[in-house]
């Protein structure tokens, strides 16, 4: 190695930088790219990848009746969670910011708990709670609120319920930690000067804790439409979103090609939803200044 | 909240219900697990009827779970290492040096956390067949390096935010090289970033199924993606038994944690 160069790969950081870029390269970037022409190939049965270029996977998407239905379940099921993690998890995530007592960390960690415990342990418990013979249609069946079994499991109620509790924590901690960044005497002040609860509620905490509820959301929603354990398990292997259906084309059906397109497709909704909220977030900035 | 002074109000009262209401609803099903791994009837039971502790002694008997067990931990040491070393490299290139296209490299770093897990499995998976190394146990520590790095550069870096640099230019000012100087002034001062990174590492990649699954190969799979064919299989109390052990581990893992480096101001 002349001298010059390793003079400009220590300044540059690109010495330090380079055995990640290249593990990323390996084990991200390349695999990704790769994914594209496989998208483009039409798919031989018991082969796998065929001969030949077309655009027939992605157009069978857009029209496949199947495929609406799927998607379309994936970006419901994805907002309902949004939406009931934004209403079950703001109060506490403003009961947990404004905490002054020493039993607040405790708290918090119960709030961390479940985000840390395995996923598929979680997706367990709703099984046990959700199924047939689970303890809520026990309990419900017990105490007379209904004659036979609710179907809780294998559709969208189950889904929606287990995701919701899956995803409740990132929602609290970001808005939690958005709260935290509001000076108590704001609140104070504007309840001095005679605001009522609901006023400095509309005025002051939801404008100025909009950053976090906004990025909670964000990811809450990209990561219930990327899911694979929990709808698996919970939707079973006949109720079908997006990621279970990939899992599908690729692991039982061996249809690499419409599985790869499929991808490109939720990586896109991703994508998508990612570079909209920037730009809503942008101007929302820019009329709070 | 605003006056703590306060008397306990019934809108209060019903606010602190509210609150113990949904914490409970967090850990629901938590207890629902460990309570039906101690059942005693051969199908999943809440509550328990009778208490036994022998599904605990069928699952710590079994091959399968412990070879499971030892694959995780030896795939979530490896990737936690590789990405400590490598992610602390780069996250002080990033901080420290005059990196060219710095704000594309941190995104690219960062991007695996936005990413569909799922499609970063399949692209592996096409990836890893496409070379003929698939089933290696090289490839899953890659992909796991790929996947919990971003956790390490977040820790590592926000500790580098507020740490004062020039102290390590005054170590080698007075002639320590600049290993030297890294090893015995900075990594002391950024230690709690790589505590934070290392632990989240550890516990991204012990947890992972939606990239693991597509990548292991028969003789070796991992403790969750054991339990995940375990359920598809029909769930019995030694599910639930296995997965209270992870529970108690989790939650053990936790306590310690925040004595040890305050783990909720990481989260």
């Amino acid at each position: 190695m002349t001298n010059r160069l390793r003079i400009w790969l220590n300044a540059s950081g690109i010495g330090l930088l380079s055995p990640l870029a290249i593990v990323l390269l390996l084990a991200f970037i390349a695999p990704v790219l790769i994914m594209f022409p496989t998208s483009l190939h039409p798919y031989t049965p018991g082969v796998g990848i065929g001969e030949g270029w077309t655009l027939e996977n992605y157009v069978e998407i857009f029209s496949d009746s199947y495929y609406h239905e799927v998607i379309l379940r994936s970006l419901g099921m994805a907002f309902s969670v949004m939406i009931f993690t934004i209403i079950i998890g703001c109060p506490l995530a403003y009961f947990l910011a404004r905490m002054q007592s020493r039993a607040r960390n405790w708290l918090v960690l119960l709030v961390i708990f479940p985000l840390l415990l395995n996923l598929v342990v979680r997706s367990f418990g709703w099984i046990a709670l959700l199924s047939k013979h689970g303890l809520i249609n026990d309990v419900l069946l017990s105490i007379g609120m209904i004659d036979e079994p609710l179907k809780l499991i294998f559709n969208l109620t189950g889904l929606i319920i287990g995701m919701t509790h899956i995803f409740l924590p990132f929602m609290v901690l970001l808005v939690m930690g958005s709260i935290q960044n509001i000076p108590v005497d704001l609140e104070e002040a504007a309840a001095v000067l005679g605001s009522n609860r609901t006023r400095v509620f509309f005025s002051i905490i939801l404008p100025l804790s909009i950053p976090g509820l906004l990025s909670g959301s964000i990811l809450v929603f990209i990561l219930s439409i990327s899911a694979l354990v929990t709808p698996r398990l919970l939707g079973g292997p006949t109720y079908k979103v997006i990621s279970t259906l990939i899992y599908d084309e690729f692991m039982q059906l061996l249809n690499w090609p419409a599985g790869s397109a499929l991808a490109f497709v939720l990586t896109l909704i991703v994508l998508v939803v990612i570079w909209a909220t920037g730009r809503f977030s942008k101007r929302w900035m820019a009329h709070l200044t | 909240m605003i006056n703590n002074q306060s008397n306990l109000s019934p809108q209060k009262i019903a606010y602190v219900a509210y609150v113990a209401v949904i914490l409970f609803f967090l850990e629901l099903p938590v207890i629902v697990v460990v309570l039906a791994s101690f059942s005693d009837t051969s199908y999943l039971t809440i509550p328990p009827q009778g208490l036994t502790l022998r599904w605990y002694d069928e699952v710590l008997s079994d091959a399968r779970y412990m070879s499971a067990i030892y694959t995780s931990v030896k795939l979530a040491l490896c990737a936690t290492i590789i990405s400590l070393v490598l992610g602390t490299a780069a996250s002080y290139a990033l901080i420290r040096k005059k990196v060219p296209f710095a704000a594309t490299i941190s995104s690219a770093i960062m991007a695996p956390l936005i990413f569909p897990a799922v499609v970063i499995g399949v692209a592996l998976l096409q990836f890893y067949s496409l070379i003929g190394i698939r089933g290696h146990f090289l490839t899953l520590v890659l992909s796991h390096v790929a996947i919990t790095v971003p956790y390490v550069v977040r820790s590592v870096m926000s500790t580098m935010a507020g740490t004062d640099f020039t102290i390590e230019e005054a170590a080698r000012t007075l002639g320590a090289d600049a290993l030297t100087a890294f090893r015995l002034v900075t990594l002391p001062m950024i230690r709690p970033g790589l505590i934070a990174g290392g632990l989240f590492s550890f516990i991204i990649s012990f947890d992972n199924v939606p990239v693991t699954i597509f990548l292991l190969n028969v003789r070796e799979i991992t403790l969750p993606v054991k339990i995940f064919t375990a359920i598809e299989h029909g769930v019995d109390p030694s599910i639930a038994a296995i997965s209270s052990i992870m529970i108690f581990v989790t939650g053990a893992f936790l306590v310690f944690a925040e004595r040890w480096i305050g783990f909720h101001k990481f989260a």
